[in-house]
C-alpha cells in the first residue's frame, strides 16, 4: 500500500514522539497478548499426556474427568489431576498455564472462600477476590473484555456519527437545520435512566452475550452524538474549498464526495479523537459495572473489580491496589497514545493556509 | 408488598408537627375557616358512617368479590336489617359479668432493672424516608420500624420471651391495656384502657380512637387496600362501653384470634380533621401523635441528611411495668449513610454505636477478636441466638415456566443447588441449611423433612428422566432437539451475588446453566411479584406469628386467574396449583383447633417438599453485633423473638463512660475484652 506522502509523513512523526509511540506498542501487545489469554491464564492445562495419549483441553470442548479416571463426568479439575499424576508417579504429566486460574471459579483459602493475599506458591500473584477467584484472572479477561467492548463502542459511534455530521454538513440548509435540532433533543435524554430502565425490562432469560450487545447498543445510541458536531464543522469548511467542486462538476455524487474525499481531509480530527473515545468507553463501562448496571456478574470486570475493592479497603487491599492500577496503567496508555496522535497528525505543522 | 404484615405492623401512630412545605398552616390551623368545615364534614360523615355500616359475613363478602352478588342488594338486606351493625354504642351495665380479666402481670417483667435513663445513641439508615406516613404509597420502607413496628405501644403485647401456647394463643403482656378479657364463644376481646394512656400531644387516648381506626382503616382516602381488606374482612364490629371500655368481635374463628385485637394501636381521631382524598400528600410529612416514648420535632428533621428522636420527658408509661426499663435514651440520631462499608468505618471511629456483624466477613476479618478495638475492650462482640420464624432464603421455581413444569427438571435443580457448600465456605459455617419454608414455628414446624443435598449423580439421573442426557461442548446438558439445559437465576439482594456465583458454578458440575440476573430490590422484587421470573432467589419477611401462613404463597388462586392467566402481585412464586394442597389451605384457614391445624401444616410441608419448586437455601438462626463499651444491654442481652438487638429499646448508656472511653482511644488504656455468646434460646 502507498501512503499519501503527508500521512506518511504523519507516522513517520508520531514515531518520534516517544511516549506516544511506545504506549501504543504496549497496547497492541496487551492486545494481541489477550487474544491469547486462554493460553496463559487457565484452569485448563494446556498438555496432558495420559495414558501414553496427548491431551490438549485448553481450546475446544470439555474434558470430563471420566477421561482420566477421575470417576465424574463433568470439567476436569486439572490442578487436582497434577497432584495425582504426581503422587501416583506412574508417567502420567500435565503443564499448566503461568497462571492456573479462572475468572470464575471459587478458590478455598483456609477451608472458606474468602480474600487471599497475593501469593506465589498458590500462583495468585495479585491475590484473590472476596469469592476466592484470582484477581489476575478477572483482571486480564475484564481487561479484554473492556478493551473488546471499547473497540465495537469505537466503530459503531464513529461510522454513525461521521455519516451523520458529514451529510448535514454537506447538505446544509435544512437538513442540518432539522438535524441539528433532532440532536439536541436526543442528547437530553438521560443516560444513565434509560440504561436502567432498559435493563429493568429485559427479560431475564437473554443470555450474556446479548445482554452485553443491549448495553452496547444502549451506549452507542446516546454517544454518537458528539462526533456529528466536529464532523458537520469539518465538512462545512471542507465543501467550500475547490477541490469539493471539482469533484462535484467532474459529476461526483453527494455520497462519492463525501466518502471518497471530504472524509479523508478530515482524518485528522477522527484520529484525534479515537483514544479519547476509547478512553470514555472504558470509563463508562467500569462506572457502570460499579453501580451494578453494566456487564451481568459473573463476567469479569474491572468495575466490579474496583467496586468490591473499595468495600473491603481495610481487609484486602489487594483488590482495590490491582484494580486501580490497573484501570490507570491503561487509561494512560491510551491517553498518551491520543495525545502523540494529536500533535503528530496537527494540520498545522503541515499545512499553509492561504 | 415485600414483607407480610404481622398483625402487629398494621396501624399508624405518630406526632404532630409540621413539614417545611407547610410552615404558614400552623398559625392560621385554628381560624382557618375552610379547614375547620372540612374537619366538620369529616366528622358528619365519621357519624354517619358509625350509623350505617354493617358487618358482612365472610360468605358474603365473597361473594360480593366474586360479583354473585351486588352492592345494591347487599345494601337493600342492611336496610332491612338482615346483618349487625359494625359499630354499636352501649353502657357498662351490659358489660359481661362473668368474663375473665388478666393483664399479664403473672409474667416475667422484661428489661433490666439497671438501665438508666439518658444520652444519645447514634445509628444509621440507608435512605431518607420518602414520608413520615406509616399507611398509604412509599410507607411500607424500612424507616417505618422506627416509627412504628419497634416502637409503638399496642393495647397487649405478646410475652417476647415465652414461647407456650396457652387457650388464647400466646401469652401477652399489658400495653395501651389496663386488662383485657378474652370470650372465645362470641369471638370477642373486651377491653379496658389505660386510664394514664395519652397520645404524644398530651390527648387522652379513648375508646373513640379505636372507634375512629375502623372508620379510618375502613376508608378509600388512606390509599392502602390491604388495609382496607384487613380490617373489613377480620373484624366484624366494635362495641364502645364508656370512655375507657370497649370490646372488639373478630370475624375469623383462629386459636389465635384475640391476637388480631391485642397486637393493634389506635389511631388519633383528633388528628386526622383533615382527612380527604389528599390524605397521602397533605400527611405526607406530618407526624401523627403516637404512644411511643420518642417524638420527632421540625427543627430534628434535616431532609436527605439525618433525623432525631427526642424521648417524651413526661411519657405516659414511663413507670408501668415492661415499659419502664426500656426507651432509655434521651436522643436517637438516625443519621442517612447510603454506603455500608462507609457506615462500618464510621462505627470503628466512635461516630455511631454499634453495628451489625451478622455477616461472615464482618465478624472474622473487618472486626476480629483480635482487633486493637476489640483487645483493648473499648469494643465488645456477641452472638445472640434467638427463635423466631426464619424468613426463608430460598429458590422459588416458577412452576408455569417451560422446563420448569417438569418435576424431574425440578427435582434435579434441588441435587445440583449446593448451598451447603455456600454455607460451610462462604457463610463460614455459621448458617444453618434451611430445610423447608416454615422453620420457627413450634409444633407447627414439620420436624422430619430435610433438604435435598447436593449430588451431581442425582441430579443427572433426574435430569436424564427429563430428557436431558448428552453434555454439549461446554459442560451443559443438552436434550434430543438440542436444547440446553439452562435456567434463569435471578434476585434483588446485590449483597448475595457472590452467593449465586458459587451456586451457578456448582450446577455446572451437574450439566445445569444457571443465568445469573443480580438486579437493585425493587426491580427483582417487581420481576417476581409479576411472575416474569424462571427462578428467583429471595426470603419473606415473616411476624413473629403462631403458625406459618401458606394461602398466601401455595394457594391456587394466587397463581391463577379464573380465566387461566397468570395471577400477579400475589406471593405465590411457585405458580403452585395443586388441588390437594388447595384443599388442606382451605381446611386449614377454617380450622379452629390447633392440633388439627398441626397435622394439617406438616402433611403441607410433605407435598410441598415433594414436589420440589422450592429450594431451601439458608436460615440464620442468630444475630451478631459489635458495640462500644458505653453501650449496655441486660445480662442475658435480649429477648427470645428479637430480630435485632435494637427492637425492644432495652440498652442504655453510660454517657461518662463514652468520654473515658473516647479518651482511651486515643491512650494506653484499656479495659476488659469482651466477646460473649448468648445461646440460652439456641436448638
Amino acid at each position: 500500500m502507498r501512503l499519501n506522502p503527508l500521512t506518511a509523513k504523519k507516522l513517520n512523526r508520531f514515531r518520534h514522539i516517544k511516549r506516544g509511540y511506545y504506549s501504543f506498542l504496549a497496547i497492541l501487545f496487551l492486545t494481541v497478548l489477550s487474544a491469547f489469554a486462554e493460553l496463559l491464564i487457565n484452569s485448563r492445562a494446556l498438555v496432558v499426556h495420559y495414558e501414553g495419549e496427548y491431551y490438549f483441553p485448553t481450546y475446544g470442548e470439555f474434558i470430563p474427568g471420566d477421561t482420566f479416571g477421575l470417576g465424574y463426568s463433568y470439567e476436569t479439575n486439572y490442578r487436582d489431576l497434577k497432584e495425582r499424576f504426581k503422587t501416583e508417579d506412574s508417567g502420567n504429566w500435565l503443564l499448566m498455564p503461568l497462571v492456573p486460574y479462572d475468572p470464575f471459579e471459587n478458590n478455598e483459602y483456609g477451608g472458606i472462600f474468602k480474600p487471599t493475599p497475593p501469593s506465589f506458591s498458590d500462583r495468585h500473584f495479585l491475590g484473590t477476590d472476596t469469592t476466592g477467584r484470582d484477581i489476575v484472572a478477572r483482571l486480564f479477561y475484564g481487561l479484554r473484555i473492556a478493551l473488546l467492548f471499547s473497540m465495537a463502542f469505537l466503530v459503531l459511534t464513529y461510522v454513525i456519527g461521521i455519516a451523520i455530521g458529514c451529510l448535514m454538513g454537506y447538505f446544509g440548509g435544512l437538513v442540518d437545520l432539522v438535524g441539528q435540532r433532532l440532536i439536541e433533543i436526543w442528547s437530553n435524554m438521560p443516560f444513565l435512566y434509560v440504561v436502567i430502565i432498559v435493563f429493568s425490562v429485559v427479560p431475564s432469560a437473554l443470555s450474556n452475550i446479548s445482554r452485553i450487545l443491549i448495553l452496547l447498543t444502549i451506549m452507542v445510541a446516546f454517544s454518537w452524538m458528539g462526533m456529528t458536531y466536529y464532523m458537520r464543522t469539518g465538512s462545512y469548511k471542507e465543501k467550500a474549498r475547490d477541490y469539493v467542486a471539482a469533484v462535484e462538476a467532474l459529476g461526483g455524487g453527494p455520497i462519492r464526495t463525501i466518502f471518497r474525499h471530504i472524509i479523508p481531509n478530515t482524518l485528522a480530527t477522527i484520529v484525534t479523537f479515537m483514544p479519547f473515545t476509547i478512553v470514555g468507553a472504558i470509563t463508562a463501562v467500569t462506572a457502570l459495572d460499579y453501580l451494578g448496571f453494566g456487564l451481568p456478574p459473573p463476567t469479569p470486570s474491572l468495575g466490579e473489580l474496583l467496586k468490591q475493592g473499595t468495600d473491603n479497603l481495610t481487609t484486602a487491599p489487594w483488590i482495590v491496589a490491582s484494580s486501580f492500577f490497573a484501570l490507570v496503567f491503561l487509561l494512560t496508555l491510551v491517553a498518551f497514545v491520543g495525545e502523540a496522535i494529536r500533535e503528530a497528525f496537527d494540520p498545522k505543522k503541515f499545512t499553509v493556509y492561504q | 408488598m415485600k414483607i407480610l404484615h404481622s398483625l402487629a405492623t398494621l396501624a399508624v401512630p405518630l406526632f404532630v408537627f409540621w413539614g417545611c412545605s407547610s410552615k404558614s398552616d400552623e398559625s392560621s390551623k385554628e381560624k382557618d375557616p375552610e379547614l375547620q368545615a372540612k374537619a366538620e364534614s369529616l366528622k358528619a360523615e365519621v357519624e354517619d358512617y358509625y350509623r350505617t355500616k354493617v358487618a358482612l359475613p365472610i360468605e358474603v363478602q365473597d361473594q360480593l368479590e366474586n360479583g354473585e352478588v351486588t352492592q345494591e342488594e347487599i345494601d337493600q338486606r342492611a336496610a332491612a336489617g338482615d346483618f349487625p351493625k359494625f359499630f354499636q354504642f352501649k353502657n357498662l351495665e351490659n358489660l359481661p359479668t362473668d368474663l375473665a380479666w388478666e393483664d399479664g402481670s403473672d409474667l416475667p417483667e422484661i428489661g433490666s432493672p439497671k438501665a438508666i435513663k439518658g444520652g444519645t445513641s447514634y445509628g444509621t439508615i440507608q435512605d431518607f424516608p420518602r414520608t413520615l406516613r406509616t399507611i398509604g404509597p412509599d410507607s411500607n420502607g424500612s424507616f417505618r420500624t422506627l416509627l412504628l413496628d419497634d416502637v409503638a405501644v399496642l393495647i397487649a403485647h405478646r410475652h417476647p420471651n415465652i414461647d407456650e401456647i396457652g387457650p388464647n394463643g400466646f401469652r401477652y403482656i399489658a400495653g395501651l391495656a389496663k386488662e383485657w378479657a378474652v370470650d372465645k364463644r362470641s369471638q370477642t376481646v373486651y377491653i379496658r384502657i389505660d386510664p394514664k394512656a395519652r397520645w404524644s400531644d398530651g390527648e387522652p387516648i379513648t375508646s373513640d380512637d379505636f372507634l375512629f381506626k375502623f372508620f379510618f382503616m375502613h376508608s378509600s382516602y388512606i390509599k392502602a387496600p390491604w388495609y382496607n381488606n384487613f380490617y373489613n374482612r377480620f373484624f366484624s364490629g366494635i362495641t364502645k362501653y364508656d370512655d375507657l371500655t370497649f370490646s372488639v368481635r373478630v370475624s375469623v374463628d383462629k386459636p389465635n384470634f384475640a391476637t388480631y385485637v391485642l397486637e393493634d394501636i389506635p389511631i388519633p381521631e383528633h388528628f386526622y380533621g383533615e382527612l380527604g382524598d389528599d390524605f397521602p400528600e397533605r400527611y405526607q410529612w406530618r407526624f401523627a401523635p403516637t404512644t411511643a416514648a420518642y417524638t420527632l420535632k421540625d427543627e430534628d428533621i434535616r431532609k436527605g441528611e439525618s433525623l432525631t428522636f427526642t424521648r417524651l420527658e413526661d411519657w405516659w408509661a414511663k413507670d408501668k411495668r415492661n415499659f419502664r426499663y426500656r426507651y432509655n435514651y434521651d436522643k436517637r440520631h438516625i443519621r442517612v449513610v447510603r454506603d455500608v462499608a462507609k457506615s462500618f468505618e464510621m462505627f470503628k471511629k466512635g461516630e455511631l454505636d454499634a453495628a451489625s456483624l451478622t455477616l461472615a466477613e464482618y465478624w472474622y476479618d473487618k472486626l476480629p477478636d483480635d482487633d486493637p478495638l476489640v483487645e483493648k475492650g473499648l469494643v465488645k462482640k456477641a452472638v445472640f441466638y434467638n427463635q423466631r420464624p426464619r424468613p426463608p432464603y430460598a429458590m422459588w421455581i416458577n412452576r408455569d415456566k417451560p422446563l420448569l413444569n417438569d418435576r424431574n427438571i425440578r427435582l434435579g435443580i434441588q441435587y445440583a443447588s449446593n448451598w451447603q457448600l455456600v454455607i460451610d465456605k462462604y457463610f463460614r459455617g455459621d448458617y444453618q441449611r434451611l430445610n423447608h419454608t416454615a422453620i420457627g414455628y413450634g409444633p407447627f414446624t414439620h420436624p422430619g423433612i430435610k433438604a435435598r443435598e447436593f449430588s451431581v449423580d442425582k441430579a443427572l439421573e433426574h435430569f436424564a428422566k427429563a430428557g436431558f442426557t448428552e453434555r454439549g461442548p461446554d459442560g451443559i446438558l443438552v436434550n434430543e432437539a438440542g436444547a440446553k439445559l439452562s435456567v434463569s437465576l435471578t434476585t434483588g439482594y446485590t449483597t448475595l451475588k457472590d452467593a449465586l456465583t458459587i451456586i451457578k458454578e456448582e450446577a455446572a458440575k451437574a450439566g445445569l446453566e444457571f443465568r445469573l440476573q443480580i438486579m437493585d430490590n425493587t426491580a427483582g422484587f417487581k420481576l417476581a411479584i409479576e411472575k416474569q421470573h424462571e427462578i428467583h432467589f429471595m426470603a419473606w419477611g415473616y411476624g413473629a406469628e403462631m403458625y406459618p401462613r401458606y394461602w398466601e404463597t401455595f394457594h391456587s388462586v394466587n397463581a391463577y386467574n379464573p380465566d387461566g392467566s397468570i395471577k400477579t402481585q400475589t406471593n405465590n412464586l411457585n405458580s403452585m396449583n395443586m388441588s390437594e394442597l388447595d384443599d388442606l389451605i382451605d381446611g386449614y384457614r377454617a380450622s379452629i383447633d390447633s392440633n388439627e391445624m398441626i397435622k394439617m401444616a406438616h402433611r403441607m410441608e410433605e407435598i410441598i417438599h415433594n414436589d420440589a419448586s422450592v429450594v431451601p437455601a439458608f436460615q440464620i438462626p442468630f444475630y451478631r453485633i459489635g458495640y462500644w463499651r458505653w453501650r449496655h444491654y441486660p445480662d442475658d442481652f435480649n429477648l427470645m423473638i428479637s430480630e435485632s438487638s435494637s427492637e425492644f429499646a432495652l440498652s442504655w448508656m453510660d454517657v461518662e463512660e463514652k468520654r473515658r472511653t473516647l479518651r482511651a482511644l486515643r491512650s494506653d488504656e484499656t479495659f476488659e475484652k469482651s466477646i460473649k455468646v448468648y445461646d440460652q434460646y439456641k436448638n
